[in-house]
């Protein structure tokens, strides 16, 4: 056990003095550390025995990033609070805080278990991800967590039990799970509005022997295990998860067409002085909608009765009758685009476009 | 054949000449059904087409040949538009661009040119030469465009100073001894000022489709200014009324039934923009021509069928003072002082004395100054007004700020800028840019109509506005044409766009680390063009 008092006759030891003690020391086979820390910043890794043996560290009074990038085999107890980024980026260290922990506790963690006996700040639990090389991480914390918790966060498991929280609106803080994509919170008591991109969900069987089979070791870890009996209510525990991405699909908006027809001003802003069906012609239409109509004027007899415009119409909309023995060209409205073909065709200028 | 002499119009003559290609035309009629300029019918083929010859074999068709032919007759030349080009299922038709027209000298030798559209002389792009080059890098937290929550409002009202506010403090409250002017914090793009005898019904519906849809679907508090030609009574009388600024300009078209309407009214209006002028016809007054003065309309305006001029100034105003008295106040005073009064100029090199007479107004009745640009679009405009009169609004918008900025007085009017904003499309960036010089917040007016379909730009294309042949039924009162456009798509188009506009202006204020708009931010630009860097104080990087 080799341990560090930060403090000697009003001098504080520097974090980088620290730090390089603690590796020499590692460095030389110790693998206990009692480490009386006077704020000194990431306390506990990334460290490792040669031999593959147990590193512990048993810290008061750390500075941020107690159990920053610990690596499996390391355990760190702080007895007592600890500030930001409590095991950030934790790769498979146990870390235990007793009291609070400040903002982002467990942030980008991929691995290892942290457990926190009181409150954690705004962000915690945020880019939490799971490599599938190696058991998803866990953050357990005993009370509840600040705003944007969870933040990003991409696989592993958090669990918020949220006792000492009566009368907060809230055990996950304002705005949780933003951006959230993978993994799960398991959390006990009321949670504010959550994105539309996560589901708020009942505890499965499978959900209640992971909590059942955790809880124990937190408990005892944080000293709080006569909590057992309360937080195994299972009732009282939900769940979040992010939808799945393919179940992502945005809510399909109200479309114009549908707001225009109940939500809008009935038979539109115009009706009264321009009636409208809101019915929608091409570029090319037919009858009142054409541009240009054919006439057949035949009035100075020159038609050939050649039969051209028959041929050329290409919607065959012209026509050719017979009355009183003359041949006359009917062009149907229904069926004419006014393209003007007939005309063009005519060698007798006897269509007419107007 | 009859004699070509040289003062003939040919093809050549025209800006636009199809290129058509006879071999891939089934002769389906679409493109000639479709035109609405008339610049194309069908005529018997001469004989010895070599082309045709080519085609195929002696005899195969029987029966004459008929080509599509293009018109050289100036009222039929081809406008660029390119529905044939759309049409034609054989890509046997396009229009192409003739550099070596002489439009604009044969089209004046038959009368002053009217069209609509922008400048098309004037289309240098100031806001290109500006990126957002001050970015949050180590000095401060960049935000999360995504999901943090940004504060994307702009005042629209009399801003007062908190130190002229009249609060007193009375046992433990603080109170408001007196009314102070209305601000309304609406969403910074206003949809411009296009009028419902410029717009065809469907148009016009549609955009203020979009508008009250962005409102009560999205969130978005964006408003639309009906134009100067009046509103359509039953919007009036409409609860969506409130999305709405009720625009006057010279002609005071239109404002006989918002008066009449006012009874009935089941909510205010958004605010009411006094018109003195047009960015793409300043000091040329209101133009609708009689091919678009439909019987709605003559009935809405009050007048018959006709072209119909706005004076190019407001009878009876001869002074800045005497605008704001009478303008201003008067119609404050219609709407109970509840709503906010803006004043609307074409930028101008006298728009800086201008705003700084409005910021010594003694009433604080003067609710915004909108500026507007050379590059903004029009219905209907005399080409030699559009091309040769105006302003630039960057650097004028800029001036402006700055005069407020040196009085201690910015922010008090809010000043919103149009013309030109979103030419390119990217009207984001513009208004981001704007925003950072000093502007409140922008005002989008073409681009709205190309969202709903018009295929004009300015490099003359199309620009048939002004003729009541648009052929997208956009801007013309021809029901045959209006019933070409689809209201639900294109207020689709246009809500769309705005939501991409909103999610592009989060992702422009993050970098710069910005929760509200960086009004005056100049800061946050750096220009790559020296001299505009120095007319707009901003930083010159390369």
């Amino acid at each position: 056990m080799l341990r560090i008092e930060t403090l000697h006759d009003h001098k504080r030891m520097s974090t980088q003095e620290v730090l390089l003690a603690i590796e020499n020391a590692v460095e030389k086979g110790e693998t206990e550390f009692d480490i009386r820390a006077s704020g000194q910043h990431d306390i506990g890794g990334p460290l490792w025995n040669k031999s593959g043996g147990k590193l512990t560290f048993l810290v008061s009074n750390p500075g941020q990033r107690v159990g920053a990038m610990c690596l499996p085999g390391t355990e760190v107890v702080v007895n007592g609070p600890a500030p930001a980024d409590v095991g950030w980026l934790n790769a498979g260290g146990r870390i235990t805080v007793r009291g609070d922990v400040g903002d982002t506790a467990g942030h980008c963690a991929a691995a290892g278990v942290i457990y926190i006996g009181g409150r954690a700040g705004t962000r915690s639990g945020s880019l939490m991800k799971h490599d599938p090389l190696y058991d998803p991480p866990e953050l357990w914390v005993l009370k509840n967590v600040g705003s944007f918790s969870f933040e990003f966060m991409g696989g592993g498991k958090a669990v918020v039990c949220g006792c000492g929280c009566e009368g907060l609106a809230s055990v996950l803080g304002d705005r949780p799970c933003v951006g959230m994509v993978g993994g799960a919170v398991y959390f006990r008591g009321p949670v504010g509005e959550l994105p539309p991109d996560v589901r708020c969900l009942p505890l499965t069987a499978e959900d209640v022997a992971f909590l059942d089979g955790g809880l124990e070791a937190f408990l005892e870890a944080v000293d709080k295990p006569r909590l057992r009996g309360e937080l195994s209510a299972w009732e009282n525990w939900r769940k979040i998860e992010p939808l799945p991405f393919d179940a992502r699909e945005r809510e399909t908006p109200l479309s114009t067409a549908s707001y225009r027809a109940r939500q809008w001003i009935a038979d539109g802003i115009f009706g009264d002085v321009y009636p409208d069906d809101f019915r929608v012609q091409g570029l090319v239409a037919r009858g009142d909608y054409r541009l240009r109509v054919p006439l057949w004027n035949n009035d100075g007899q020159r038609c050939r009765d050649c039969r051209l415009c028959v041929r050329a119409c290409p919607e065959h909309a012209v026509t050719r009758k017979e009355e009183d023995g003359k041949a006359i060209y009917l062009s149907d409205d229904a069926r004419c685009i006014g393209c003007g073909l007939c005309a063009g065709v005519c060698p007798c200028a006897v269509w007419t476009m107007r | 054949m009859e004699t070509v002499k040289t003062q003939d119009i040919g093809l050549n003559d025209l800006p636009w000449i199809l290129e058509y290609r006879p071999e891939r035309c089934t002769l389906c009629g679409s493109c000639t059904a479709a035109c609405t300029a008339g610049a194309i019918r069908f005529e018997r083929e001469r004989p010895g087409n070599p082309a045709r010859k080519a085609g195929g074999e002696e005899g195969s068709t029987p029966g004459p040949r008929v080509v599509v032919r293009q018109s050289t007759a100036l009222e039929r030349a081809c406008m660029g538009c390119g529905m044939c080009e759309k049409v034609c299922p054989g890509r046997a038709i396009r229009p192409v661009r003739n550099p070596d027209h002489r439009f604009p000298i044969v089209g004046r030798a038959h009368g002053p040119i009217k069209r609509g559209g922008r400048t098309n002389l004037n289309v240098q792009r100031t806001l290109d030469a500006i990126v957002v080059g001050r970015i949050s890098q180590m000095t401060d937290p960049a935000l999360d465009s995504e999901r943090h929550t940004f504060d994307l409002r702009a005042p629209l009202g009399r801003v007062m100073l908190p130190r002229e506010l009249p609060l007193r403090v009375r046992g433990d409250s603080l109170e408001l001894e007196e009314s102070t002017p209305p601000v309304s914090w609406i969403y910074p793009a206003i949809f411009s000022d296009m009028s419902i005898g410029a717009l065809s019904t469907r148009a016009w519906e549609a955009i203020a489709l979009a508008c009250a849809y962005l409102n009560e679907q999205c969130g978005l508090p964006v408003r639309m200014c009906s134009g100067e030609g009046g509103m359509p009574v039953r919007l009036l009388e409409s609860e969506k009324l409130r999305y709405m600024i009720l625009q006057i300009a010279s002609g005071h078209f239109g404002w006989n039934r918002i008066l009449r309407a006012l009874p009935r009214m089941k909510a205010d209006p958004a605010g009411v923009l006094i018109k003195i002028g047009q960015g793409a016809k300043p000091g040329d007054g209101g133009l609708l021509p009689a091919a678009k003065v439909a019987p709605h309309i003559q009935a809405i305006r009050g007048v018959p069928r006709a072209t119909l001029h706005s004076p190019p100034n407001h009878q009876g105003l001869y002074s800045i003072e005497e605008s704001v008295q009478k303008m201003h106040l008067s119609l404050n005073a219609a709407f109970g002082f509840r709503v906010p009064v803006a004043i609307k100029c074409a930028a101008s090199a006298t728009s800086v004395s201008v705003y700084n007479n409005l910021l010594r107004d003694p009433y604080k009745i003067c609710g915004g100054f909108f500026l507007d640009g050379i590059q903004g679009g029009t219905g209907a405009a005399n080409e030699i007004s559009l091309d040769h009169t105006g302003h630039p609004i960057v650097s004028k918008l800029r001036d402006c700020y700055m005069a407020a900025v040196a009085q201690g007085l910015q922010g008090q009017i809010p000043l919103w800028a149009g013309g030109g904003i979103g030419m390119t499309g990217n009207a984001a960036a513009d208004a981001f840019k704007m925003i950072c010089l000093g502007a409140n917040g922008v005002v989008l007016g073409k681009l709205l109509i190309q969202l709903l379909g018009c295929v004009g730009n300015e490099h003359g294309r199309c620009n048939a506005c002004a003729s009541g042949r648009c052929p997208t039924g956009i801007c013309t009162q021809d029901p045959r044409l209006v019933a070409r456009l689809d209201v639900d798509k294109g207020a689709e188009s246009i809500v769309n766009y705005m939501l991409t506009f909103d999610s592009e202006l989060r992702k422009l204020l993050a970098p710069v680390g910005n929760s509200s708009l960086p009004v005056g931010r100049s800061d946050a630009l750096v220009a790559t063009d020296k001299a505009v860097a120095d007319k707009l104080h901003i930083q010159y990087a390369c």
